[in-house]
């Protein structure tokens, strides 16, 4: 079975296609700069040479065609036709309460999708827009969309709700619906896969630490609760977010600095975190920061540590213990140095860490010892398969 | 038509506004000016942002990508690779029209042309073009990359089609757009008139002082900006230029206090001139009252 699976942003589509017998990645791209003359497109048939070229793309659909004329290139292409395509899956950000899993795209499907747009307005709308351009150049090819939500819908109500009038709730669905979902379902699985264990006799800790970043306690194979909550604001320390802050700071700091929600919002998300601390939000500057001496990144680097391991002790309390932490994701796979202090830190879990494991990069590995009471995974997360195995699932 | 590029003509207040406003949506702009000051444009663009990113509201990336959208030319030929034409200038009928014929030669013939006049009549300025289908009216407000509201206005000839691509390039750029039937000073400048010429006689007077009256006008009314700051912002030129139009077209109601004309007299303009009803700093922010009395530059 041959499963497309793309990933459309406003004005980007991210593709790989997969051929499901063996779970192996044909070929896989990208696509820039949608809605200009100058739009990028690069394509990387697996084993084979990168193409890459610049033309007007000016939407999705042409964005789309585009992919699969390259797929099906005599030259740099892996399959002969776009018919050979047995499935699309697509990636949606937001499934809010509607959609507890994946599913098989239909019209009310779509009209549902429509309805979440202000949920994630910056997201879902793009995601809607994929779907509709693959549709209308593979009318035949059945759909799937997978939320980025979904895998948290497990989430039990007095985790999920915020302590404010449940009106709002019941109003305007205001409540924690966890991001990220796909790659700590992908993770934890993995995990449990390595270890040779049931995911449903394990209690994991899962770390997602990107340029955004979230924690999820995943109990038995469920989500029973995670970091991020109604927004991807809230939650760890992020590259330009904020993440957790008291509620009535951002009321003072709006009547002090006269911003209007606009301003205070775009503080929040693309000023804070790291980049509000040290004047940069990649890890690596960072630890170069740090190296120099810098005081403000030591201190951010700290404060993102510490951030991290408050979670974790949360959610072991959550979930009454904990048997495996996973880390993925940028800063997770690449920052061996934030997994040994926070492990370090958390030695009263009985975690111990092999410090020539740590150092291994670009595969999975588990970095704890053998007498660690905890195991410690690094694992490079793969929210495409995931899609592409649900998708496969439902077709 | 797809609509990437779009031709800006006059880089005044409003133009500059539409010209933010449009390459912060990411429309390609060209900015085309013959008056004076026209080649300051693209700095005072650059210190618009400059706020913007002090308060949070866009990245040093944004602000760099925004600005690498917007050019400043002179020359009128490059109006041909436009696909959206927004006229910008002073309302002033024959200069407008001048323009607007000029432009109806350069510009490919499917280009809409977008007038934000809103004391002439769209009907009258498509007399003098050949495009009388594609010319629309459609009043943004200033500071238009803060203002979430316009006044679409059809000519007698403008057609559904020209009428929905303005709407849709208001919409794109985050406009409420409220359509409404062609009359001269449409709602916003008609009603701020009012407001403005009442406030000033208020003052002239003796009733209360400029910082009175909009303490009390913007408390009162849940405004961000009072009237007097507001026309400060616009130019007390050109609100009397309004009101003397108004009048022209409805009588004496609109008739403009005299403490407006002194002032334009002794060329006490508002923010351009940092002393209009109320007085400003050079960053063009407002000075209180408190600081005024500190530095004596509070006249009433």
């Amino acid at each position: 079975m041959i499963i497309f699976v793309l990933n459309c942003g406003s004005s980007s589509v991210k593709y790989k296609l997969y051929n499901m017998k063996d779970e192996t990645v044909l070929a896989e791209g990208r696509v820039e700069r949608i809605g200009q003359d100058n739009a990028v497109i690069m394509h990387q048939p697996a084993g084979r040479d990168k193409v890459s070229m610049t033309m007007p793309i000016l939407e999705h659909t042409a964005a789309i065609r585009e992919c699969l004329n390259l797929l099906t290139h005599p030259e740099h292409g892996v399959i002969a036709s776009a018919a050979e395509i047995d499935a699309v899956g697509h990636r949606v950000v937001h499934g809010g309460e509607s959609f507890s899993d994946s599913v098989l795209i239909n019209e009310r499907t779509k009209e549902i999708l429509d309805s979440l747009a202000s949920l994630a307005p910056l997201h879902n709308p793009a995601n809607v827009t994929g779907i509709r351009a693959a549709e209308k150049i593979m009318p035949n090819v059945p759909q799937v969309a997978v939320f980025d939500t979904a895998f948290h819908s497990t989430i039990p109500p007095y985790a999920y709700l915020y302590a404010i009038p449940y009106s709002v709730y019941q109003r305007h669905k205001v409540r924690r619906y966890g991001f990220h979902g796909t790659s700590h379902k992908y993770v934890s699985q993995r995990a449990a896969e390595l270890m040779g264990r049931k995911i449903e006799e394990l209690k994991i800790v899962s770390c997602h630490l990107g340029n955004g970043a979230s924690i999820a306690a995943i109990q038995y194979g469920k989500s029973i609760d995670t970091s991020m909550g109604f927004t991807p604001l809230e939650g760890l320390m992020m590259g330009t977010r904020s993440g957790d802050i008291d509620p009535g700071a951002v009321f003072y700091i709006m009547k002090q600095e006269k911003l209007n929600l606009h301003e205070i919002d775009s503080m929040l998300n693309k000023h804070s975190g790291l980049h509000g601390m040290a004047g940069v939000s990649d890890m690596r500057d960072i630890e170069k920061a740090i190296a120099e001496g810098d005081k403000l990144a030591r201190l951010a680097y700290d404060m993102y540590e510490y951030r991290i391991r408050k979670y974790i002790g949360a959610y072991v309390a959550a979930m009454d213990g904990v048997d495996v932490i996973v880390f993925t994701a940028g800063i997770g796979e690449n920052t061996p140095s934030l997994r040994t202090a926070l492990c370090a830190n958390l030695s009263y879990l009985g975690i111990a860490i092999d410090e020539e494991m740590n150092k291994i990069r670009g595969r999975d590995v588990e970095i704890s010892t053998p007498d660690s009471r905890v195991k410690v995974f690094v694992i490079p997360t793969d929210e495409e398969l995931v899609i592409a195995r649900d998708t496969a699932r439902l077709v | 038509m797809d609509i990437r590029r779009v031709a800006v003509l006059g880089a005044g207040r409003l133009g500059r506004g539409i010209a933010e406003c449009a390459a912060s949506k990411g429309y390609d702009v060209v900015l085309f000016s013959q008056g004076a000051g026209g080649q300051d444009a693209l700095r005072r663009i650059e210190k618009s942002l400059d706020r913007k990113l002090a308060k949070w509201a866009i990245t040093e990336s944004e602000k760099r990508l925004i600005l690498g959208r917007i050019s400043y030319t002179l020359d009128l030929k490059e109006l041909s690779k436009a696909d959206l034409l927004v006229e910008a200038t002073i309302d002033h009928f024959y200069t407008k029209q001048e323009l607007l014929r000029t432009a109806d030669h350069l510009c490919r013939p499917e280009v809409v042309f977008i007038s934000t006049t809103s004391t002439l009549q769209i009907s009258e300025l498509a007399r003098g073009i050949n495009r009388t289908e594609l010319l629309v009216g459609l009043h943004f407000i200033p500071p238009v990359p803060e203002v979430p509201v316009a006044e679409l206005v059809r000519g007698a000839h403008t057609s559904e089609q020209t009428a929905d691509i303005a709407k849709q390039f208001a919409t794109k750029l985050g406009k409420k757009v409220v359509e409404i039937r062609e009359s001269p000073g449409l709602v916003n400048p008609r009603t701020l008139a009012v407001l403005v010429n009442e406030a000033a006689y208020l003052i002239d007077e003796g009733v209360c002082t400029a910082q009175q009256a909009e303490q009390i006008i913007k408390d009162s009314w849940g405004m961000n900006q009072g009237p007097l700051e507001m026309a400060d912002r616009l130019g007390l030129d050109l609100v009397l230029n309004w009101m003397e139009q108004l009048q022209d077209e409805f009588g004496p109601r609109y008739a403009p206090c005299p403490l407006i004309r002194r002032y334009v007299r002794e060329r006490r303009l508002g923010v351009k001139t940092r002393l209009g009803f109320l007085a400003y700093n050079e960053d063009d922010a407002l000075i209180t009252e408190a600081e005024g009395k500190k530095e004596g530059k509070q006249e009433d």
